[in-house]
């Protein structure tokens, strides 16, 4: 086999003009990494999301957002004022050659500088332009402000998150990690935009997408949707397992090392998993009275659920350590996990085996850092950083000049004007 | 062009069970793509067991409703691929198709005799994506997942949930369906290499692997900063930062205050609102709408830092407000004035009460034959050339087994009649659906 990491990526040769905020950065990240030519334009002085947190050293600096560091890999980017003429006329200028134009603006904001997809389609009729928003283009909310906290609360999220009664008495529905709202619209985004794209390999047309990131959110709670549609429930939370209409037994135990382990045994606790279990507890000397063959018989094991779960399961998890119960149970084919803290994923051999962390060069501060990598491994096109994020108007001599020929006499009349 | 398809003509083998292998393939059929869904009746993960039986119906093959709304847009065909003649007839399926997905454990599709290597041979530019829990490569290749233990591994359950207490978790597998984002976006962007340069390819995506980047600026904390997610205050619940620990960016967006979920009228269950002011401006517009009242004129009230540094007084007040108004009428309210507010809401609420993804037709009732006419989750996105759309509801099991045998593989009747004969299309020992004596008249 050739060496694939030689190799472009999957959408090499493809001209991204990404005009997007905290919304849309990680399609364009997602884009970039996959082998685009992903230029950021960004207002003079840079995205606002520059100046957010984490910083590099918590220093804070537009150059140094470890957040905008994370969602801006693999692109160029220049700065622009679309709200001055030559900045419109720039920008329709790499419209009429570019690919996708991915925008995050309020429904109307491109259109009224006369930059909507209409127009540039004139030029450009293979144009595909997504447009990434909160609530769409369209309805009742559509001009409705939002958040990612926002998202998880309308879309679902937190009412499928939180605690048990008894571990925390009164608890709120709880919201994910943060991000994860606009992970969830880009998801939705990339999706759309492969498939116009697709469809242009073989119509030569381009079109309009329109995304709603409420939609998106709305589609992500598994069966819940499901369990309203068909049976009327309405479910609840639980302490680290899923959503349900009635008590399930929990999954989430305890290890010697206070770390925690997800092992999961609801709608398992039959007679095969029981000996299974018996053995995995037994190598441990934990299996107690497991191996008593009374537990063959079914009626046995669902009046012993609660001695099962939570004296030997969570007897035998809080007698080691999280990362041993995890790997020992999936070495006997139990689909066990431990709930790790992002700091110990560095130390996970597998995804070392798998080349997914990456040191990224950032040039400027005569340093390299760790990123985390590809989701899959491409075998002829692969996914892969292919530098840090820009700074603030690092390529508009590359392209302003380099590409669409402005002199540099031409370029420094355009920063006097705040232009660029 | 209007009306087309975007992947109009493209066929995908779909070997995928559970959840987040039928959620990628759902898509790519939404888009066009004709899917055909190998299934057996004796192996089968994603029809039973079924939580999701309308209580009026027996549970069997054909009535889970979230396998209904996890399946449409597809075809079955229910074929023992464990046997030499289900192998052969699957071979020449794919010789014809243009994507082969599946999301087994690492292993499964090789020893069935179906490797990337094999499938080249079959079909030259063939997409194989394979969505197993770990990847083919790396030493825990063989471990397995569910969503919520993906998510455990990852990072991602970790970082849900209040200080000081176990790990709150996703309340169901973001990684099924996440995972069947990935699946999709990777057979799409597969099929446009394959467009571009002719090349097929095998796309190795991992349930855990996917997960590690959806932490999101958490790790570059930890690889550039050394700063872990096991500190005081985190996670901060709801809040971008917790007070009382020390005052730090939680990876919500900006670090403010309020930031927070607040119970509304009448207290039940799902009565809570979510409320956030990024700015001073915005806060005095939440004000504002409260009718000023006199204790958020209090100067610790008035700036950033001493909204964060009082949040727990802060948060108090606010809630004393909310819990008089329903938590439509206070989104209402406030986000009339310029303020950020979202109900909390449960299916049920997106379904019944959601007038926005009600104006965006999010749910569009159709008729399923054992199941009967229900809504169907639809795209969050409208292309504007090629639309989405959902065509038929999910499959019943081997429903379509002699249109693809007969139809498109080219066997003649007599070989359908006895592949239900010898146990290649239906187990010999199992009793048949009625359609299935239909397709054999």
């Amino acid at each position: 086999m050739t060496d694939a990491k030689s190799l472009p990526g999957p959408l090499a040769g493809l001209r991204v003009l990404e005009l997007a905020d905290e919304k849309g950065q990680f399609c364009g990240k997602l884009m970039g990494d996959l082998g685009a030519d992903v230029i950021k334009i960004e207002p003079p002085g840079g995205e606002r999301c520059r100046h957010l947190g984490p910083f590099l050293d918590d220093v804070p600096d537009p150059e140094r957002s470890l957040s905008f560091w994370y969602y801006n890999t693999s692109k160029r980017a220049i700065t622009l004022d679309l709200a001055t003429a030559d900045g419109r006329g720039l920008f329709s200028r790499m419209a009429a050659t570019a690919d996708l134009v991915l925008e995050t603006f309020r429904p109307g904001y491109l259109a009224s500088l006369g930059l909507g997809h209409d127009a540039m389609a004139r030029e450009n009729p293979r144009l595909i332009t997504c447009s990434l928003t909160p609530f769409g283009q369209t309805g009742p909310w559509r001009d409705y402000l939002s958040s990612d906290l926002l998202h998880m609360a309308a879309g679902g999220e937190m009412a499928s998150c939180g605690y048990d009664e008894a571990d925390v008495p009164d608890a709120p529905p709880i919201a994910p990690g943060g991000g994860n709202a606009w992970h969830m619209g880009c998801h939705y985004a990339m999706m759309a935009i492969m498939a116009a794209l697709l469809h242009r390999t073989v119509s030569g047309q381009g079109q309009y997408i329109d995304v709603s990131i409420h939609e998106a959110c709305s589609l992500t709670t598994e069966s819940a949707i499901a369990n309203y549609v068909y049976r009327g429930e309405v479910l609840k939370r639980q302490t680290g397992r899923h959503h349900a209409a009635g008590a399930t037994p929990r999954t989430q135990f305890r290890a010697k090392d206070g770390n925690y382990v997800c092992a999961l045994l609801g709608g398992r606790l039959n007679p095969r998993f029981i000996k299974q279990l018996a053995d995995l507890l037994d190598s441990y000397g934990m299996a107690g009275d497991l191996k008593d063959p009374k537990y063959q018989d079914q009626a046995v094991i669902t009046e012993n659920t609660s001695h099962i779960v939570d004296d030997l399961v969570a007897g035998f998890i809080g007698s080691v350590s999280a990362e041993e119960a995890y790997h020992a149970a999936q070495e006997r084919g139990f689909t066990w996990g431990a709930v790790r803290a992002p700091e110990s994923l560095l130390d996970d051999p597998h995804l070392h085996d798998r080349g997914f962390w990456k040191q990224v060069e950032h040039k400027e501060l005569g340093r390299s850092f760790v990123y985390p990598g590809e989701a899959a491994i491409y075998s002829d096109s692969p996914w892969r950083i292919a530098s840090r994020a820009p700074l603030v108007g690092e390529h508009n001599v590359e392209i302003l000049c380099g590409e669409l020929g402005l002199s540099l006499t031409e370029l420094s009349v355009l920063a006097e004007n705040r232009v660029i | 062009m209007t009306g087309a398809r975007a992947l109009e003509n493209i066929r995908v083998v779909d070997f995928s069970w559970v959840r987040a292998g039928p959620w990628a393939t759902r898509w790519l059929g939404a888009l066009g793509a004709e899917i055909i869904k190998i299934e057996w009746p004796e192996s089968e993960r994603g029809r039973l067991p079924s939580t999701t039986t309308p209580q009026h119906l027996e549970t069997n093959l054909n009535t889970s409703g979230n396998f209904n709304d996890t399946n449409v847009n597809k075809k079955s065909l229910s074929l023992n691929v464990r046997s030499a003649k289900g192998l052969e007839i699957v071979k020449r399926l794919i010789a014809i198709s243009d994507v082969v997905i599946e999301n087994f454990s690492s292993r499964v599709l090789r020893n069935w005799g179906l490797g990337y290597e094999e499938l080249c041979r079959i079909k030259p530019d063939i997409v194989y994506v394979s969505m197993s829990g770990y990847g083919h490569t790396g030493r825990n290749h063989h471990y397995t997942t569910f969503g919520p233990v993906a998510q455990a591994v990852a990072g991602l359950t970790f970082l849900s949930g209040l200080p000081d207490q176990p790990p709150a978790g996703w309340g169901w597998s973001y990684m099924d369906d996440t995972g069947g984002m990935y699946g999709a976006m990777c057979a799409l962007t597969g099929l446009y290499h394959r467009n571009m340069t002719g090349r097929g390819q095998h796309i190795d995506l991992s349930q855990m692997v996917a997960s590690v980047p959806l932490n999101g600026p958490a790790l570059l904390d930890v690889t550039v900063n050394g700063r872990g997610s096991r500190r005081a205050g985190f996670p901060p619940g709801n809040r971008a930062h917790w007070p009382g620990t020390p005052l730090v960016n939680n990876y919500r967006g900006p670090t403010v205050a309020p930031h927070n979920a607040y119970r509304t009228h009448p207290g039940g269950y799902n009565d809570w609102c979510v409320v956030v002011c990024q700015s001073d401006e915005e806060w005095q517009r939440l004000v504002q709408v409260m009718g000023a009242p006199s204790w958020a004129a209090a100067e610790k009230f008035t700036s950033v830092t001493g909204r964060l540094q009082h949040q727990e007084e802060l948060d108090a007040h606010i809630e004393t407000w909310t819990a008089t108004i329903d938590k439509y009428a206070l989104t209402a309210r406030c986000q009339a004035a310029g303020v950020r507010a979202l109900p909390v809401q449960s299916a049920e609420d997106r379904v019944e009460h959601d007038p926005q993804l009600q104006h965006r037709e999010m749910y569009l009732p159709m008729e399923h034959p054992a199941l009967g006419v229900h809504q169907v989750q639809n795209a969050p996105f409208r292309l504007s050339r090629t639309p989405a759309a959902n065509s038929r509801p999910s499959p019943l099991i081997g429903q379509h087994t002699r249109e693809i045998v007969e139809d498109l593989l080219g066997y003649s009747h007599e070989e359908l009649r006895a592949g239900f004969t010898d146990g290649t299309f239906w187990p010999t020992k199992r009793a048949r659906f009625p359609y299935m004596e239909e397709m054999l008249r």
